[in-house]
């Protein structure tokens, strides 16, 4: 109601400015002058331009949008001021040139604008109702090809004025078209692929993939003329201010286009690579719904290691953010890793019963390439950190699986070799830096990509995982191989520190000793255990351990809790155990904290005696 | 509340999006569980649902309805919706502006609070009704340590009398009296 009176108002104004000119000067072109010359006038002509510019505007939103929805309204708004800022920005870069005409071209530039974000925003909503009629098609359509139109048209415009007038500020008018029809051909990519979609029954499962690359593609170009725009701008002028904004926007854009892009395909590259198609008899069974998007799973689905079934197009949509199993939240990449290493359970199972006896010269190397929690100072450490995360972890766990069996080859005098050193270790005093280094490496690999002792794995992982629940025997065997696995880390750590030793006391090098570490009585207790436990065989580990070794409720997760009781296993015994609890972050651990001076005491009889709370802390850990 | 007649999966051409949200509008509509009313707010737009909710039985907010606004992003169900209530209402786990924090609302990965555990995050195996239920029993027993309106946690631990007041003064003005 308001503007309806502000326009009439500013109509009869008009009028009355036109009526009195001519009144006064009887002819046509003396009136035009005297209005020229009145400044009154022409604030009133002016003011009466800008109000014909919106009614046009409220026509051709009525033309091509019909009525704005809220949302749309507000974004509109938002944007509006934005730009609005902006433009007064370039006013201040182009103040010589400042002149009503100069102040129209930007109006109709931000006219244009808008017309742009609506047409963005209209485009978008094509998703999200279940109801597009054959008039919205006709109006985006007619509207797009307006608004493509007019952007090439200035654009040559402004390129034409530059070539013959040299630069001015139609350099700004020039770019700021060029983006906008960057504007109208994504909207027009996407119109097309939601119109394919909106045509096809069933989801159309490359759509993703096309919008993911049409935006990568587009962003891309908004960088580069953005980056073009500011090279030239502060050659010609000065630095652009105004496209600071825009510019971030754009990089930012583009740089999410290049994220999605790459998670997309390695989700695809996964998705192909490590997952078996569903069979016709899985698809029978069970409720043959997919979870993800609530249909019937007719067209081709994947069937991940937990035994969960997909779309194969939702779950890659699904496995852009983020690698677990949507139903069960299992960490896929890792379980599939497991299931690489399950063909070589058969050969290590039958090497089981000694694998106390360490190779001195590869054991540790091999060793240690599967911990991640290890020190730099080990020759192989460095490569760790890239062969962890994604799928090449299998590899890295295949290696310390195949360096296992050589390991465990090992003959008895090598074992004596290896316990031979012992003296020096006590006799020594300075403190290795183990543990500050091991703390960060910890971290971000306890959660997903943790590589472990693998024949663990295998023997709980893969077609067992399924049928492992209620077999608790099974759970026992497979506690039981790591307990015996962590026995060997622990033989193979030893030796390490011996070699160290050796090498330490020959060159003159203060080596590593028990005895500067905190509770490091314990130590010599531990090392007689251990060769205690080396010249046991491992049908006496099942005898001393099996009691403790109660399979939990939760079975389908077990090879994180194996995984972790390895690897606690591992740290555990390295010397500076009691800092390396912490590092687990455990809120649940209070057992730990409150009787930290006893942990070495207490781990060393987990090892040989019932007590299986260093098991059973590291799986709360996880839950 | 609107409920008109739900166009069937056949006959709607829709994205994958969409067509979930229409599934699960159906299945609420056909099966609303105990307590709960939820749809879109305009039917042309299916990303916008508007949700009362009753406070549950046996508790501070027996007896009142409290209307809730549900936001869906355009990747539904790959992300989580939004959920705001659009009513006042003075809860350990609600923003002040009516925002709702529970876990399951969040996507893995951002942690405001920094202390849930992925199992209880946002995945596509939850639904608007799962949401809703889990708001129900928010609603039932607050969760003061994960405080998103620190002044009701603290007020629901210290001062249990003075939150029962304000609850019922919350029950009687959602319920217009
Ligand atoms: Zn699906
Ligand atoms: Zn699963």
């Amino acid at each position: 109601m308001k503007a309806v009176l502000l326009t009439g108002v500013s109509f009869v104004l008009t009028s009355i400015v036109v009526g009195n000119a001519y009144y006064q000067k009887k002819q046509f072109y003396p009136s035009v002058v005297y209005i020229t010359k009145s400044n009154p006038s022409m604030a009133m002509l002016y003011i009466q331009a800008f109000v014909g510019v919106i009614l046009m505007g409220k026509l051709m939103r009525k033309i091509f949008f019909g009525q704005l929805r809220a949302a749309e309204m507000e974004h509109l708004i938002e944007r509006s001021w934005y730009a609005v800022t902006e433009t007064c920005l370039a006013f201040t870069v182009f103040r010589d040139d400042f002149s009503p005409r100069f102040v129209a071209l930007f109006t109709l530039l931000l006219f244009l604008k808008c017309f742009h974000w609506l047409a963005e925003d209209r485009v978008d909503y094509m998703e999200r109702s279940p109801v597009i009629s054959v008039k919205f098609h006709i109006r985006v359509l007619s509207l797009l090809g307006l608004l493509g139109m007019l952007d090439l048209y200035f654009i040559n415009d402004a390129y034409y004025s530059t070539l013959t007038k040299g630069a001015s500020v139609q350099l700004v008018f020039g770019f700021e078209y060029a983006v906008l029809l960057t504007v109208v051909w994504m909207t027009l990519m996407k119109y097309i692929l939601h119109s394919i979609d909106l045509q096809n029954e069933n989801p159309w499962e490359n759509k993703a993939v096309y919008l993911l690359y049409t935006e990568l593609i587009i962003g891309f170009i908004k960088v580069v003329l953005y980056i073009v725009f500011m090279a030239i701008m502060i050659k010609v002028h000065t630095f652009p201010l105004f496209a600071i904004r825009p510019m971030y926007l754009s990089l930012r854009g583009f740089k999410k286009a290049l994220h999605d892009v790459i998670m997309s395909r390695r989700a695809i590259q996964n998705m192909n690579t490590l997952y078996p198609d569903a069979t016709a008899e899985e698809l029978q069974a069970g409720d043959n719904v997919c979870i993800i998007c609530r249909e019937d799973m007719l067209a081709t689905c994947k069937k991940l290691p937990c035994n969960h079934i997909f779309h194969t197009s939702c779950l890659r949509s699904w496995f852009q953010r983020q690698q677990t199993c949507p139903t069960c939240r299992m960490d896929v990449l890792r379980m599939t890793r497991a299931e690489a290493a399950a063909p070589q359970q058969p050969p290590q199972q039958q090497q089981q019963p000694q694998p106390q006896q360490p190779q001195v010269p590869q054991m540790p190397q091999n060793l240690f390439q599967g911990f991640p929690g290890m020190p730099p100072m080990w020759p192989n450490m460095p490569q760790q950190p890239q062969a962890a995360p994604g799928t090449s972890g299998a590899s890295s766990t295949t290696t310390s699986a195949t360096a296992m069996p050589s390991s465990t080859a090992g003959t008895s005098t090598v074992g004596a070799t290896s316990t031979q050193p012992t003296p020096t270790t006590t006799g020594t005093t300075t403190v290795p830096p183990i543990v500050p280094p091991m703390l960060p490496f910890m971290m971000p690999y306890g959660s997903y990509a943790m590589p472990r002792p693998p024949r663990n794995l295998a023997g709980v992982s893969a077609e067992e995982l399924r049928a492992m629940e209620g077999q608790e025997r099974e759970n026992v065997e497979a506690r039981l191989q790591w307990l015996q696995d962590i026995q060997a880390l622990l033989d193979g750590a030893m030796v390490l520190i011996n070699q160290y030793n050796t090498v330490a006391t020959q060159t003159g090098i203060a080596g590593i000793s028990a005895a500067s570490f905190p509770l490091s009585q314990n130590k010599s207790d531990k090392k007689e255990e251990m060769k205690a436990d080396s010249s046991q065989n491992s049908s006496q580990h099942t005898n001393t351990q099996g009691p403790g070794l109660q399979p939990t409720d939760k079975t389908d997760r077990e090879d994180q809790k194996l995984d972790f009781s390895g690897l606690e296993g591992a740290t555990g015994f390295s010397p500076a155990k009691e800092e390396t609890i912490p590092a687990w972050e455990d809120p649940h651990e209070e057992e730990h904290n409150d009787e930290m001076h006893e942990v070495r005491k207490r781990r060393l009889q987990k090892f040989t005696q019932e007590n299986p709370s260093g098991v059973k802390t590291e799986h709360k850990s996880q839950d | 509340m609107i409920l008109f007649d739900l166009p069937t999966n056949t006959d709607v051409m829709a994205g994958s999006a969409l067509k979930r949200l229409l599934a699960e509008y159906k299945q609420l509509t056909l099966n609303p569980p105990e307590g709960i009313i939820a749809g879109p707010v305009d039917e042309e737009n299916f990303f916008e649902w508007e949700a009362l909710i009753m406070g549950p039985e046996d508790t501070c907010f027996e007896g009142g309805v409290f209307p809730a606004r549900l936001t869906f992003p355009s990747d539904y169900p790959l992300s989580p919706p939004k959920m705001k209530f659009t009513c006042d209402i003075f809860h350990p786990n609600i923003y002040s502006d009516g925002r709702v924090c529970i876990s399951i609302l969040h996507a893995p990965g951002d942690d405001p609070m920094g202390y849930e555990t992925s199992a209880e995050r946002w995945s596509p195996v939850q639904s608007v009704e799962k949401i809703l239920l889990s708001v129900v029993s928010m609603l039932a027993e607050p969760n003061d340590e994960s405080a998103a309106n620190v002044d009701a946690a603290k007020t629901w631990r210290d001062d249990r009398k003075k939150f029962l007041e304000i609850a019922e003064r919350t029950v009687r003005k959602s319920l217009g009296i």
